[in-house]
């Protein structure tokens, strides 16, 4: 009987602790980015401004329909080009305005998620994309994940970004979002509320998608089919004008691309190009190909100004870095017509898995020596 | 053949009379084999060799000779020479006579600090590569390449037979092809056609009876030139079509319709021996399929960093032959930080040759097509990135040639000029002499590529850092 009551004592001394440890072990199941407006569980800032920041604004305590809580933050978009990049976004940064040179971030090792809620003023609004970690710096983010673009309703929808098997070990950049112009031409308002790391244990790694066809590079103006950023400016990036919303004699829909490519040498190379990207000026330092496996050809309508223009290379993929493209495919050199004539691209026989350099064009000053004016349109893996 | 067998036979035959004659039965006790020169004797020409009256003794000799018969018949059809073997799993493997090989290479060009390309090392009283050659074995390369042989086919022989007598180590010889020529290498030229043509015919009769020979690399990036990329040329014909696509096609199709002639032609002189085709990238080969089929593989020039990607599948779906790495690798240079980084070279070649092996014909999950590698290159050379400055000969030159994305570590340097030229080398060259040459001071590369062969595991990248 003495060992028994002996046995009980031990067990009740040993068991609480084996279950604070196991608690412990097990760590906190959600980690708020925000919740309501000083709530004391917010952990981020919207700090990081970027790209067109003056055609932000900001309202934190929103108190039309939040989702949850007391209010939800409304962003309202204007298009207007403030800064004449086309696009803007915010992060939620920690410390405020920590662009990678201050420490600071958290350790969020065990979570498996991020989820928000986010709904358009009219629905309709396009989210180009939403980010997890992906701050560069002496700091740099352990993680770079983004999701979209996202099409957003009238009503509260939840989002959810996978984390499963990332390395969530330094996160400065806790959330983010960007629009562009392209995409909501005459801006848009939106609300997002709740945003927030969640550990889900039961949640699976994400597996690459192989993306339907047709898969669109560009099809129009401000559409959420479009995918690639054309960001990648190469060679004479200088003696570049791009403009995404042409209207002169689209090909299919509103509007088409216009290129003016002067000729100039302005950086002194002698030829120019664009690469469209996945993200925005991604050599390859991203992990973010598209698996587009399913392609066969990819297909684009063309013309010059004049006729005759020469353009050196249509491409395919082909970007190399740390993350490399899978495979890349080319034509050119082409003289483009004054009429709209279509192009292909054959991807038969070739690695599309992994792609991130979606579509490029270059072209030289020996060859166009008064520069060219042409125009793309319908740009699609099919 | 029979010599062999024979002399196989007088080795037994003199085994077995040694320890005079007595020979151990299962149960210990001693025999005397006691040849009779008039009864019962085996007659192989040679000599005599006595009948074995012992139940013990006929068994050991019934048992050397099925293990006799078994080497004769399993080196009966051994084909001599190198070739390269298409198994029936459609993987392909370089033999040796008659044995797998595969290509643990360096491209070979051993220019002393203070000269540049057009010193002659080749009768460097010095011989550069007697000190070299032991290096390299001690690391485990079994081939050079050179890109072009010297005038002098005596020095060439020499040191094709030095590396190969001393250290096994086999050469793959290789011709520019006119590719450098002023003021552009015209491949639709019947007369220049012939006169390329005729030099590498020169360098195969040459050479093709040397042991140590591995076999032939026609040209290096000369496709670049179809397109217009580097050393352009046309013809009048190609002048006169007006699509500037069909006119790549075209020069294409002169192009690699004048290898396979070479190509057919050396195979005529030299059966023993594979050609290559020295290309750069796989760009220009779906014309190869259609007009080059006589070479035996793709000797591609290729720098991707970390990745291949998917070029031996590519190939296999282009242009069906087996693919060497001829030239391939990494700088040691971090232009960004501008400070050597032995690391980063070392990184993303042990990562190259995990490909490599993984592309073997003797493995399962690759592509099967590969043969090997010959790595870009075996020591710096100080000339490269200032040619027209001798003083800068002197000097080991940090600034950059070109920019690739694929070596990223660097690749924030000023406007991404990240590829020193002058650092390529997996040996280090010090102004010090020893053996009357530049000191070799084998980078981190040597060790790791060392270790790797020794013990090749095959293994996915899994982190992107140079440690």
């Amino acid at each position: 009987m003495k060992k028994l009551i002996i046995v009980m004592l031990a067990l009740s001394l040993f068991v609480p602790a084996f279950a604070a440890t196991e608690e412990k072990a097990a760590g906190p199941k959600e980690f708020m980015v925000y919740l309501d407006k000083n709530a004391k569980d917010n952990h981020f800032i919207p700090s990081g401004w970027m790209g067109d920041y003056g055609d932000i604004k900001m309202n934190d305590q929103a108190a039309d329909k939040p989702h949850a809580g007391t209010s939800s933050i409304q962003f309202i978009y204007s298009a207007k080009k403030a800064q004449n990049q086309g696009w803007a976004g915010i992060y939620w940064q920690n410390p405020s305005n920590n662009w990678g040179n201050k420490k600071g971030g958290f350790d969020l090792t065990g979570m498996t998620k991020v989820t928000f809620w986010a709904r358009g003023a009219k629905g309709g609004e396009i989210l180009q994309k939403v980010m997890v970690g992906g701050i560069k710096g002496t700091y740099p983010d352990t993680v770079s994940v983004e999701m979209g673009p996202i099409e957003l309703t009238a009503d509260w929808k939840q989002y959810t970004i996978n984390l499963v098997g990332k390395d969530l070990s330094y996160v400065n950049g806790g959330f983010g979002w960007t629009v562009t112009a392209d995409l909501n031409p005459e801006g848009c308002t939106f609300y997002i509320d709740d945003i927030k790391y969640e550990a889900d244990a039961d949640l699976k790694p994400e597996s690459k998608k192989q993306e339907d066809m047709p898969f669109y590079i560009y099809a129009d103006r401000s559409t959420a089919k479009n995918h690639f950023i054309p960001s990648g400016w190469m060679g004479d990036y200088g003696d570049i004008k791009y403009d995404g919303s042409s209207k002169e004699d689209a090909y299919l829909g509103d509007t088409c691309i216009k290129i003016i490519y002067s000729g100039q040498g302005t950086q002194g190379a002698r030829w120019a190009g664009i690469f469209w990207q996945n993200p925005a000026n991604n050599w390859g330092n991203v992990d973010a190909g598209f698996d587009l496996s399913k392609t066969i050809k990819l297909t684009f309508w063309a013309r010059g100004a004049k006729g005759g223009e020469r353009i050196e290379e249509f491409k395919v993929g082909g970007i190399m870095g740390e993350f490399s493209d899978s495979d890349s495919a080319t034509i050119g050199p082409v003289i483009l017509n004054k009429e709209w004539t279509q192009y292909t691209i054959d991807l038969k026989g070739k690695d599309m898995s992994y792609i991130i350099g979606g579509f490029a064009w270059s072209t030289n000053v020996d060859n166009n020596p008064e520069g060219a004016t042409f125009y793309l349109d319908e740009i699609k893996f099919e | 053949m029979l010599t062999t067998t024979r002399k196989a036979l007088h080795s037994i035959w003199m085994k077995l009379n040694s320890n005079k004659n007595r020979i151990k039965t299962r149960d210990g006790s001693q025999l005397k084999a006691e040849p009779s020169p008039k009864k019962g004797q085996f007659t192989f020409g040679l000599r005599t060799v006595p009948e074995i009256k012992t139940t013990g003794y006929r068994l050991i000799w019934l048992v050397a000779c099925s293990f006799l018969l078994v080497f004769i018949l399993s080196n009966y059809n051994v084909k001599k020479g190198v070739y390269i073997q298409k198994l029936e799993n459609k993987y392909y493997r370089l033999m040796v006579n008659g044995k797998p090989y595969i290509v643990k290479g360096v491209c070979y060009n051993p220019i002393p600090i203070g000269s540049n390309h057009e010193y002659d090392w080749w009768s460097d009283p010095n011989k550069p590569w007697i000190v070299d050659g032991k290096l390299m074995k001690q690391m485990g390369i079994n081939t050079i390449r050179l890109y072009q042989t010297h005038e002098n086919s005596n020095e060439v022989k020499q040191v094709i037979r030095d590396l190969y007598n001393l250290y096994g180590i086999r050469t793959l010889l290789g011709d520019w092809l006119g590719f450098w020529e002023y003021p552009c290498p015209f491949y639709g030229d019947k007369k220049f056609q012939d006169k390329v043509k005729k030099q590498v015919l020169e360098m195969v009769s040459l050479y093709k009876d040397e042991p140590g020979l591995l076999g032939w690399i026609l040209g290096n990036e000369n496709n670049y030139s179809c397109l217009g990329q580097v050393n352009p040329w046309s013809t009048p014909e190609v002048d006169l079509e007006p699509d500037p696509q069909k006119q790549k096609k075209m020069r294409a199709q002169i192009y690699y319709s004048f290898i396979n002639d070479i190509s057919k032609a050396v195979h005529k002189i030299d059966p023993d021996h594979p050609v290559g085709l020295g290309n750069g990238e796989l760009i220009g080969l779906d014309s190869a399929n259609q007009f080059c089929q006589d070479v035996d593989f793709v000797a591609c020039i290729i720098y991707r960093g970390k990745t291949f990607g998917n070029l031996f599948r590519s190939l296999r779906m282009t242009f069906d032959k087996p693919i060497l790495l001829a030239e391939f690798g990494a700088d040691c240079y971090d232009a960004y930080l501008k400070k050597e980084d032995q690391n980063m070279q070392a990184f993303f070649l042990e990562q190259q040759w995990n490909q490599i092996y993984e592309n073997l014909g003797d493995k399962k999950n690759g592509e099967g097509n590969c043969l090997g590698g010959t790595i870009f290159e075996w020591a710096d050379e100080w000339w490269k990135h200032t040619q027209d400055s001798p003083d800068s000969w002197k000097e080991h030159d940090t600034g950059a040639g070109w920019s690739s994305g694929s070596y990223y570590f660097d690749i924030r340097a000023e406007k991404n000029m990240n590829m020193n030229e002058e650092w390529f080398g997996i040996v280090a060259l010090s102004p010090e002499l020893e053996n009357g040459i530049n000191k070799r001071i084998p980078r981190k590369a040597y060790y790791v590529l060392r270790e790797f062969w020794k013990k090749p595991v095959i293994k996915k990248a899994r982190n992107n850092k140079a440690k």
